[in-house]
């Protein structure tokens, strides 16, 4: 492969992505000034606010840590072919046993705390996207409903959590008790609250990359996303495949939850996240599940996050906005998200036999091509 | 009964919980304007159905992919109505005008003389009747009517049908429009059937348990009106709970989401055993 090929693609991949982002931030602009609000002054805002100094920078790195890891959870899901929505619910309880460890064990050294609460939070969230996995891979039930119902399931229960066992005696709000010292992730750039957990978020991506193109799992998980049957017959243990994938899914999810609690919040609070794992669909989506695409797109989420509040305090356009931002990318996304796997699992039965035509060759599956015979 | 059209061709429709919250938005929305209850079901009807019509374009025309597109749909309903409350009403999360009230009840003339079927019966908001109604409605429709063939011959092979000189495109968007319209009705029971009012994320999953419902009744309209109401079953059960036993809302809150779940798997082993027998 010449050079001019291997880097053609990662420029288009790139292109595209900065057009859509274009084309959304068009989309506030117009929803904006329908409003009666200025957008121009909004996105100025909203740009000095998150880049504008060191601090803003910082603020907006930490914004995007959590997105960082729920960006990678969805990925390697929608790699593998499934669709998991249940990322949020892992974060949730992943959050609540890190505080956990870190208001229970509070004497414990730095070296054993810290990892021990890491370690904790990404096997309870791995654990909760297993049972969806299982589900989806043994059972055939469905796992984007199954792990939509299961994330109402762990907001309420954590919530249930700080607000009947775990309850601190005199706090009015559903929170749990503060977290020990040496339970908290390390400051990286004081005042912002820029911690460790990016620099662990930026390990995840380097781990995904490895295990997605570097190991037997991964080789496994890219060919049961790209066609499920030809890798069942070539003798993958597709189900066992499938459980694993939303394993180390569901424990980034828990991994957010983690660093959200260690490095910012210092405890777990109820219905904390504002939807850090939907977000990360998003994510992973604009990022056509390239988890080094995930860095950078969730960098950019983090910016818009990060200087939304700012917006919002000045020029009075509600940070809701950036929700509608991120709406119209995943429309843009969802167009031309034509990849094979989505449309052979709605689309019907036919492509699950090859397909003949009259001269007896085999045509390419119906859904591989990305829709466009149809 | 949305969740029934788009599945019987074949589109499983997400979308549903958001173009219910978008439903309830403007039925508080022009109803507070135009202060009439009435008023607020049509917008709600209407918008829900625009809104579906955009996401038919997307899916159908574009070919997008469908539980992206309806991914995005949920989340531009979320941050929508949140965005128009606070510009429109200077509103954070919850808003209730004052100069709307909630749609009328409906006393049913000879039924509610009797003793407790009457109870049972009559008494309750027009929408409550309006969705018995739709359930009559949607059956008829699917399997009374050409246009129900059509619907239903797209969703069980959509090149045969085509090749039968069904519009595929065209039976897909009314589908998709029906839905979204009956869709609008669900949010305006929500946010001006009982209570006028909206607050932000106010559907909570019940697009979603719809579908599960749907998948439960497998399509059927009957069916699945009969999965809607074991739900409402343990929703109303939950509420009756909370307040003679004082056991955590939030426990009982998940019963619903945790039955869905559970349905579902009884379902495929269900399914599974058919298979096996078979």
């Amino acid at each position: 492969m010449n050079s001019k090929t291997k880097w053609q693609k990662p420029l288009r991949e790139t292109g595209k992505v900065v057009f859509t982002l274009l084309v959304a931030l068009l989309m506030g602009a117009i929803v904006m000034q329908l409003s009666g609000k200025n957008s121009i002054e909004a996105y100025r805002a909203l740009f000095t606010s998150a880049l504008g100094s060191r601090t803003a920078i910082a603020n907006s790195l930490l914004a995007a840590t959590p997105l960082i890891f729920t960006g990678l959870g969805a990925a390697i899901a929608f790699r593998a072919g499934i669709f998991n929505v249940g990322v949020e619910g892992s974060l949730y309880l992943g959050a609540f046993i890190a505080a956990w460890v870190g208001f229970t064990f509070i004497t414990l050294p730095v070296v054993v705390v810290i990892p021990l609460a890491i370690l904790a939070a990404a096997l309870v969230g791995g654990i909760w996207c297993y049972i969806p996995g299982v589900l989806r891979a043994r059972l055939a039930v469905d796992e984007i409903v199954t792990t939509i119902m299961l994330n109402y399931v762990a907001i309420l229960f954590t919530s249930y959590l700080v607000n009947y066992p775990f309850k601190v005696p005199g706090v009015a709000n559903a929170m749990s008790a503060p977290i020990s010292e040496s339970a908290k992730l390390a400051r990286l750039a004081p005042p912002s609250q820029l911690n460790s957990g990016f620099i662990l978020g930026f390990l995840a991506v380097i781990m995904i990359t490895f295990i997605m193109h570097r190991t037997t799992l991964g080789f496994e998980l890219r060919n049961v996303g790209d066609n499920p049957i030809f890798a069942r017959w070539s003798g993958m243990p597709t189900a066992w495949v499938i459980e694993k994938v939303m394993f180390i899914s569901g424990l980034l999810g828990g991994l957010a939850g983690a660093a959200n609690v260690m490095g910012v919040n210092y405890r777990f609070m109820a219905n904390f996240s504002p939807g850090y794992g939907f977000t990360g669909i998003a994510i992973a989506l604009l990022a056509r599940n390239s988890p080094i695409g995930v860095f950078f797109v969730a960098l950019l989420f983090g910016i818009l996050r990060g200087g939304s509040s700012t917006m919002e305090l000045f020029t009075d356009v509600p940070r809701d906005l950036i929700r509608v931002l991120e709406a119209t990318v995943i429309f843009f996304v969802s167009i031309e998200f034509t990849l094979g796997w989505l449309r052979r699992r709605h689309n019907g039965r036919l492509d699950q036999h090859p397909v003949r035509d009259n001269s007896g060759q085999h045509t390419a599956h119906p859904g591989s091509d990305g829709g466009s015979a149809e | 009964m949305a969740g029934v059209l788009s599945k019987q061709v074949n589109l499983l429709n997400i979308a549903l919980e958001g173009l219910m919250l978008f439903g309830a938005m403007a039925g508080v929305m022009f109803g507070a304007w135009f202060s009439s209850p009435w008023v607020g079901l049509l917008a709600a009807m209407l918008f829900a159905g625009l809104l579906s019509l955009i996401f038919a374009l997307f899916v159908v025309d574009w070919k997008a992919n469908l539980i992206v597109a309806g991914l995005a749909v949920n989340i531009l309903a979320l941050g929508l109505t949140a965005y128009l409350l606070v510009v429109l009403f200077n509103a954070r999360g919850a808003f209730s005008p004052s100069n709307l009230t909630s749609l009328p009840k409906v006393n049913v003339p000879i039924i509610d003389q009797i003793p407790i079927l009457g109870d049972i019966l009559s008494g309750h908001g027009v929408m409550v009747y309006l969705a018995w109604i739709s359930v009559l409605l949607t059956s008829l429709l699917l399997y009374r009517t050409p246009l129900g063939l059509h619907i239903r011959a797209v969703g069980e092979h959509k090149d045969a049908a085509q090749t039968a000189g069904i519009s595929v495109r065209r039976v897909q968007y009314v589908a998709l429009l029906l839905g979204g319209i009956l869709s609008g009705m669900a949010g305006a029971q929500l946010s001006i059937g009982d209570l006028a009012l909206f607050s932000d994320n106010m559907t909570n999953g019940r697009g979603f348990i719809a579908l599960a419902a749907v998948f439960f009744g497998a399509g059927n309209p009957w069916l699945t009106s009969l999965g809607c109401l074991l739900f409402g079953f343990f929703e109303a059960l939950q509420y009756r709970l909370q307040i003679t036993t004082g056991m955590p809302p939030q426990l009982l809150q998940m019963m619903p989401y945790l039955i869905v779940v559970i349905i579902l798997v009884v379902l495929a082993l269900q399914k599974r055993m058919q298979k096996r027998l078979a």
